[in-house]
């Protein structure tokens, strides 16, 4: 049973810890993560009656521990292992063919006497993060009604725009993975729109818009045109639900329009509300004739908050319409198999190697039991568990009516679009923006319209490009205008 | 700050640098590749770092406070505290407690977070309080829930949840979801908590010792053995089963059906006094006696001039696993002196033959030494489910033994549960029964002892769940015992108005929750706990023809 998630590191000094003498322990550690060498994750394994032996001997050692306590390792491999089965019997107890609160209760009782969000190894912080997104689970959202717009009520806003700002601020030091993402789109838009004088992008959740801001320098530095085309963004918000989101949308806007401004950018900025439903009505959009049209989707990236999944595929759908000449969109990448038929187990096994993986990365640039670390976990990690613990269960109660247990990309070509080649340089730019993190980073490319950003042998994230069928050359044929 | 010592080798593109209009974005690293120009609009990143670390380590230190108060996390806050076991385990036990407190609580946060005496706790305890508030808008969809688990009356028990579904993936074979399901009951089982987790906790060590027995691992011998009577002192022993019958009427309820009934017969004698022969196959270790022959001396025409209490004492066995629940006391234990000097002091004829070391179907009329004149009642309680009921049928052999006594009359009492044995279905189905079984008692005698922890009740449930473990113990329903006794030429008697009367009166003092029905259909009296069949007594008298051969 090789589950170590120990950090052998833990003892050494911050000063002492450089990047090069603990990556191929790193390395070694998490092949035997809980996902990938636990025997107890093969859920459907029918085993022979002789297993009944090896059973009975783990059973032994679970009634009575042999573990000594000054052997630090093999304790908390055997406390990660006792997580381990505590967390899936929540799942089981929540997202089960028979629910069981009460059951559910208790155990994640059990787990918060057992782990703390601000203490404790990366899986206890961990199994602490999902225990309260189990509890959110149980306490704002009965499984057994429609989904209820209920979530802004949850720790997603709980916290105080310093906090969320830091947080922020860290995560992009310590992770490429918010600037995997902006990169990977912009680098597609600069090369979609290289001969175009004017260009709109409508972003569907366009956060602190600082992925535009990397995208106006690029364009009024480009080489090989004599001025930088005119941009205009379309931030996509939230109704009448978000009132707040509304004016941080508007606050963005602000330093956007301020900041094209100091860099000598054209651009405007508009707002395109979402129904009160959160649905897109592509007729909200001001719409002129000779603009290349770029829709560009973020999605699932840690520090963005939650989003229903019929509000995504309106807008999705909604963007095809306007047959965009380009759509970016970066999302979760979900292992895929032959098990990939809504079945909860494997979506949770999987949100659990995700987010596991996702807490190592960000150990592996902070090592230590790090106050800006449990910010970051705490700001950003813990409401996305909610927000995928929230989707597997209504993915379990609305199986049939949302066609969602695929990924968004595989919608968008459902939809017609057509895949986009990523450029060689995309792709290398990929790689070297990882090569300044960690060498556990691994970008790879999937279907050739797909980059992949990776920790370790775990997928995360996906940026992909897709275009409209008939206008994958020619600008917008819409014939739209103000 | 740690932030330093992470930054210089890291790009910090940071969003505080470009909203303040200074642009360092992209790191010129990507002139190394001699790739297209449009990879150099990125040339900006990676100026201006120590601006950025310096913003960030002003941000986290400015705001020492907001980081310091978050940092307790909130589910511990609302729960309860790890060290506190007891607490905890108590706490999912009493849910109107929890109710009770949980609206309490907010009014207590708001009254700590305006006198401010403690602002960090104050602003976490805020977080609590918006938690209970949004718990309480859903009240009304939990309770339609809550209504519709009434209807199966499953609420709250949450350990049948992991054991059923354990022994059901024993008898699959699915040793990996066995081995997951012994991990989470490692984790949630207690001795010592409320009826759920020592219910999983008796649960757990039962599969596990079905495990071992199952496969050649034999030495299984780690978990502690709960204590049983057998492991008591004797004096304990008999404190503990009077306790047991002054707060639970488990067994008291039967006894003294039994008792009044005994004296109903008595009453319906004519006046030429005979003896009193009652045969003893039960569970009560004599603690029933006392008040049949108190209320003896006080009946109308006196006691009988000799009571002769033949009692069946159950084979030792020496494998707890095969002994019936209840039955075995500790070795010393012997009321009968104490019995013969109580009933001396009455002015009471006493005579008491404990018969050991003879099978239940051995009896007949020699070796209880029946005498021609005397009135014989047999009084069996929760032993005769021992008896194998098919194949040879020992059950129907027995009772067709009984007949052959030609008792006056005889009063069974037993669990009214569906049979547990292996022929009346799998090992699942089996465990399940016995869990249902134990759960009833677990949960009763939690309330029967408030919720207190006491050797008492350790020993009276230690002794419930040998019935997890035990090979023979099988119950039976109601029915099919009425069936099987009318077979070996048994006539049903109807309760006297008094015994019902009696019995009915002695229920007031116990939990609201126990129940006591009168069946019409079959003239049983039933022991219900929580809406759930426990226990029934029935009254048989001989029939006029035997059917028995």
């Amino acid at each position: 049973m090789a589950l170590a998630i120990h950090d052998p590191f833990d003892d050494i000094a911050l000063s002492n810890y450089t990047t090069s003498t603990n990556n191929s322990d790193d390395h070694r550690h998490l092949a035997g993560h809980w996902n990938y060498g636990s025997p107890i994750v093969d859920w459907e394994t029918f085993s022979g009656a002789d297993d009944f032996h090896d059973l009975f001997d783990s059973m032994i050692c679970i009634d009575n521990p042999p573990y000594p306590t000054e052997d630090r390792e093999e304790e908390e491999e055997f406390k990660g292992l006792r997580l381990y089965h505590l967390l899936v019997a929540a799942a089981d107890a929540v997202f089960g063919d028979h629910e069981c609160p009460d059951l559910a209760h208790v155990i994640l009782i059990r787990l918060n006497e057992l782990v703390s969000p601000s203490h404790g190894t990366n899986l206890e912080r961990l199994t602490a993060n999902y225990a309260q997104a189990f509890q959110d689970l149980l306490d704002c959202a009965p499984l057994n009604k429609p989904h209820h717009h209920n979530h802004h009520l949850h720790r997603d806003h709980d916290h105080s725009p310093t906090d969320v700002l830091a947080a922020f601020q860290l995560l992009q030091d310590m992770s490429p993975y918010v600037k995997f993402g902006h990169f990977t789109a912009n680098q597609a838009i600069l090369e979609a729109v290289a001969e175009d004088r004017r260009v709109h992008i409508v972003d569907y959740d366009i956060m602190e818009g600082i992925q535009w801001a990397s995208l106006m320098q690029a364009l009024v530095s480009r080489k090989d045109s004599p001025s930088a085309p005119h941009l205009r963004i379309t931030a996509v918000s939230r109704g009448a639900s978000g009132r707040r989101s509304i004016a941080t949308v508007q606050e963005t806007g602000r330093r956007l329009v301020a900041f094209a401004a100091s860099i000598g950018q054209p651009f405007s900025f508009h707002q395109c509300k979402l129904d009160s439903d959160e649905s897109f009505r592509p007729s909200g959009l001001k719409l002129v004739r000779g603009e290349a049209l770029v829709v560009n989707c973020m999605l699932h990236l840690p520090h963005f908050s939650y989003r229903t999944s019929e509000s995504i595929a309106s807008f999705l759908s909604g963007a095809k319409t306007l047959n965009p000449r380009i759509v970016t969109l970066v999302e979760e990448e979900i292992g895929h198999g032959p098990t990939m038929d809504g079945d909860y187990k494997v979506q949770f096994l999987d949100s659990l190697e995700r987010y596991s993986a996702i807490y190592d990365s960000l150990e592996a640039v902070i090592p230590m039991k790090n106050r800006a670390r449990t910010l970051v976990e705490r700001v950003f990690l813990g409401p996305r568990i909610s927000a995928t613990l929230r989707r597997i269960g209504q993915r379990r109660r609305s199986s049939a009516t949302v066609e969602e247990n695929c990924l968004w990309g595989e919608q968008l070509e459902k939809m017609g679009l057509k895949a986009a080649t990523i450029s060689f340089a995309n792709h290398c730019q990929a790689r070297l923006l990882l090569g300044l993190f960690n060498d556990g980073y691994k970008v790879e490319e999937l279907g050739n319209n797909k980059l992949v950003l990776g920790w370790k042998s775990k997928r995360l994230f996906s940026a992909s490009i897709w275009v409209s069928p008939s206008s994958s050359s020619s600008s917008s044929s819409l014939s739209d205008s103000e | 700050m740690t932030i330093e010592e992470t930054g210089p080798n890291h790009p910090s593109d940071h969003i505080l640098d470009w909203l303040e209009d200074s642009v360092p974005f992209f790191s010129p690293f990507l002139d190394e590749t001699n790739n297209s120009s449009s990879l150099n609009c990125y040339q900006w990143w990676g100026e201006n770092q120590d601006t950025g670390e310096d913003l960030i380590n002003g941000c986290l230190s400015n705001s020492p406070t907001a980081v310091s108060t978050r940092l307790p996390n909130t589910p511990t806050s609302h729960h309860l505290t790890p060290s506190d076991l007891t607490k905890k385990r108590k706490a999912p036990d009493d849910s109107v407690h929890k109710k009770s407190q949980t609206h309490q609580n907010p009014r207590k946060n708001q009254n700590q977070s305006k006198t401010g005496a403690d602002k960090g706790s104050g602003a976490v305890e805020g977080v609590t309080v918006m938690k209970k508030s949004i718990g309480n808008k859903k009240n009304s969809s939990k309770s339609t829930g809550n209504n519709y688990n009434n209807g199966s009356n499953r609420e709250g028990r949450w350990a049948e949840q992991l054991l059923n579904p354990c022994a059901s993936a024993i008898v699959k074979g699915d040793a990996t979801r066995v081995h997951h399901l012994l991990c989470v009951l490692q984790e949630l089982a207690s001795p010592t908590g409320d009826a759920n987790h020592r219910l999983a906790d008796h649960g757990l060590r039962a599969l596990a010792h079905h495990l071992s027995s199952n496969s050649s691992f034999s030495s299984y011998s780690s978990t502690v053995a709960p204590v049983t009577f057998a492991s008591t002192d004797p004096r304990f022993f008999q404190r503990s089963l009077i306790k047991f019958h002054e707060v639970s009427p488990w067994f008291a309820f039967p006894n003294n059906i039994a008792n009044s009934s005994i004296l109903h017969i008595l009453s319906e004698e004519p006046n030429r006094p005979r003896n009193l022969h009652i045969l003893d196959i039960g569970v009560s270790h004599g603690v029933q006696w006392p008040t049949l022959l108190e209320a003896l001396t006080r009946r109308s025409g006196g006691p009988p001039p000799l009571i002769r209490l033949t009692v069946i004492a159950p084979t030792v066995e020496h494998d707890q696993n095969i002994e019936t629940p209840f039955s075995i006391g500790p070795p010393g234990d012997n009321i009968s002196s104490r019995l013969l000097s109580f009933a001396k002091s009455l002015n009471i004829n006493l005579q008491i033959n404990r018969l050991d070391n003879h099978s239940l179907r051995s009896l007949n009329s020699q070796v209880i030494n029946k005498f021609p004149d005397e009135i014989l009642i047999v009084c069996a309680q929760f032993r005769l489910h021992q008896l194998k009921h098919c194949a040879p049928d020992e059950r129907f052999e027995f009772l067709q033994n009984l007949r052959k006594m030609e008792p006056k009359a005889v009063i069974l009492s037993e669990n009214n549960m569906a049979c547990s044995c292996s022929n009346c279905g799998n090992f699942d189905t089996g465990f399940t029964r016995r869990v249902e079984y134990l759960w009833r008692f677990l949960d009763s005698t939690s309330s029967a002892f408030k919720g207190r922890e006491s050797e008492e009740r350790r020993v009276m449930e230690g002794e419930a769940a040998k019935a997890l473990t035990n090979d023979g113990e099988m119950n039976e329903e109601k029915g099919k015992w009425c069936e099987r006794i009318r077979n070996a030429g048994f006539e049903r008697k109807i309760f006297a108005e008094d015994t019902i009367d009696t019995a009915r009166a002695s229920m007031r003092r116990y939990d609201n929750n126990w129940e006591m029905r009168v069946e019409e259909k079959d003239g049983c009296v039933g022991l219900w706990w929580k809406g759930q069949p426990v226990s029934f007594c029935s009254l048989w008298k001989l029939g006029i023809k035997s059917n028995a051969v």
